[in-house]
């Protein structure tokens, strides 16, 4: 897959706030790339440098070819955005915003009917599609507000918090739509806070604090930071010479006693487990499961971010 | 983008009762005055006052001279039309779309920021101009009906002609784009609509000193003004320009 997105060293300085500092990222064709940090890290920003809304203060970036500060036009016809406010025309009816939208992207007359019609659809929007924005519930705006963004097929998406303030059901409406673009080929810049709709959804994450601080896979993240946990239960309760035993196992690198369980640490539970099983049965153990524990997001997050605050 | 802002405008109801209610008092004034010139025509020294002040209607009957010098001085009043008018209309169309978040997705779409801004300025100026001139015609039509030759004389003079269809265009450029630099600044609409409204006080002034007498307008009088609006005009689009950049807008439009 072919690289969509490039920056070199892109910097953004509003008069002596540095909210941007040397951006290097690369991102992929296809893939759908986190981009997560805190309140103030300057993700919004970022977004706004990426599709062309504001100049970088130094820097440069090609986006789907396009040059930032030469092609500024063509990028922005090139890419959606879903901006942080919906920011749809409350009187206008839901059909209306989008053929305004779609003539803006160049969309000709039966190929812009065509297009709200489907992603309306695709939305479950259709019915209500003659009705003014102001009636629909925060939902079905962020959702009027995606469709958007992506009614000219942009090759690249841009979505800043897209499911924030949403309910379970329209989070996930949004989340299989993000699935299904990124199976399309279009490539998905994703702001969230949402650690766990980031792990399920992204590829690659990026930790951003005004710069990048780490770049990769969470299942990568979570093995190097965290290694990969299997926790054993052993009924009634794991005796002293159990965990002994475990520790003489090959392959364990640590093992410690948590609420009844052992909690193994080693880098090859497929190799390990049986071995553990085979060890504690010889020491008179009944082992009631043996399950690998994942790390979650967020310790990878806060461990990520505060090894960065040093 | 000017049918988009048509349409919001249109389904604001508060909007279009604002639009329309100033020319519609301005209006009455106006046909007012002139039947209550019939009604109660004028004393003898205020007559040879009136024709001291307006050697056009010396020698004419009593009531057709105050009418005629009615219609010739309602010409600065009704020029308020253009002006209020269109400010209420700029006004909304930015800081309606600033309050709804509206501008950075569009923004985000291809299109010009000097588009977007001659846009607002067409889709504010076009529907101003038309309700100036349908008032226009509303008040002649009205001098013809309860106004003597005089005064419908008076409201097809050259200079009413020449304020018509010139300069009304001219202030109804002015104000839109005073509204729309005054609306880059503040996000409140009776705050904007409180300082565009000092626009309205030179036309307001020059209204009071030519009732007065102390100053007589006449034919070069508003060509000269008319030059000036031009050259004013110029200076507040370009300042409008300015503050309608891209950058400005998304990171200091509060």
């Amino acid at each position: 897959m072919g690289v969509v997105l490039r920056t070199d060293a892109l910097t953004k300085r509003f008069g002596g706030l540095l909210a941007v500092d040397g951006l290097d990222i690369e991102v992929r064709e296809g893939e759908v790339f986190g981009f997560l940090g805190p309140n103030g890290a300057g993700k919004t920003t970022t977004l706004r440098l990426l599709c062309a809304l504001i100049a970088p203060t130094s820097g440069t970036a090609e986006i789907a070819g396009l040059r930032l500060g030469r092609d500024d036009e063509r990028i922005r016809a090139a890419v959606g955005i879903l901006t942080e406010h919906p920011g749809l025309y409350e009187r206008l009816s839901a059909a209306d915003n989008l053929r305004f939208f779609a003539s803006l992207y160049g969309l000709d007359g039966p190929t812009a009917e065509a297009q709200v019609e489907r992603f309306l659809k695709l939305m479950g929007l259709w019915e209500r599609r003659g009705e003014a924005v102001a009636t629909f519930s925060r939902g079905m705006k962020q959702k009027m507000a995606i469709v958007r963004a992506v009614l000219h097929e942009p090759r690249i998406l841009f979505l800043d918090e897209p499911t924030t303030g949403l309910d379970p059901d329209a989070a996930r409406t949004i989340r299989e739509l993000i699935v299904s673009l990124a199976r399309e080929g279009r490539t998905v810049f994703l702001c969230t806070h949402n650690l766990d709709e980031a792990d399920r959804l992204c590829d690659r994450i990026a930790f951003f604090r005004r710069r990048v601080i780490r770049i990769d896979a969470p299942d990568r993240l979570r093995a190097e930071l965290y290694g990969r946990t299997v926790e054993v239960r052993v009924v009634p309760s794991p005796l002293p010479e159990h965990l002994d035993r475990v520790r003489a196992v090959v392959g364990v690198s640590e093992a410690w006693l948590e609420n009844g369980s052992i909690l193994v640490r080693t880098d090859n539970p497929l190799r390990t487990d049986p071995a553990l099983v085979r060890a504690l049965v010889d020491a008179g153990a009944d082992v009631a499961f043996v399950s690998e524990r994942r790390a979650s997001l967020e310790d990878v997050y806060l461990r990520i971010v505060h090894d960065e605050e040093g | 983008m000017c049918g988009r802002e048509w349409r919001e405008a249109l389904s604001n109801k508060l909007l279009v009762g604002m639009t329309l209610f100033p020319p519609i008092v301005i209006l009455a004034t106006g046909v007012f005055a002139v039947a209550a010139a019939a009604l109660y025509p004028p004393s003898e020294k205020d007559l040879r006052a009136i024709y001291a002040a307006a050697p056009a209607v010396a020698g004419l009957d009593p009531t057709e001279a105050v009418q005629g010098i009615i219609a010739q001085y309602f010409l600065v009043l009704f020029m308020l039309i253009p002006t209020v008018v269109p400010l209420t209309i700029a006004i909304y169309s930015v800081i309606g779309e600033k309050s709804a978040r509206t501008l950075e997705p569009l923004l985000a779409a291809p299109v010009g920021v000097g588009e977007l801004l001659l846009a607002k300025s067409i889709a504010s100026t076009i529907p101003a101009v038309l309700v100036t001139w349908l008032a226009y015609l509303v008040y002649l039509g009205s001098v013809m009906v309860v106004g003597s030759p005089a005064a419908v004389h008076a409201v097809t003079a050259p200079r009413w002609v020449l304020a018509v269809i010139v300069m009304v265009p001219l202030l109804t450029a002015l104000s839109v784009n005073l509204g729309i630099l005054i609306s880059t600044r503040v996000n409140d609409v009776r705050v904007a609509q409180q300082i565009g409204g000092l626009v309205v006080v030179p036309i307001v002034a020059l209204g009071i000193v030519q009732v007065t007498g102390r100053v007589v307008l006449d034919d070069s009088s508003f060509v000269q003004t008319g030059v000036m609006l031009i050259a004013i005009d110029i200076v507040v689009f370009f300042a409008a320009k300015v503050a309608f950049r891209r950058e400005n807008i998304l990171v200091r439009w509060r």
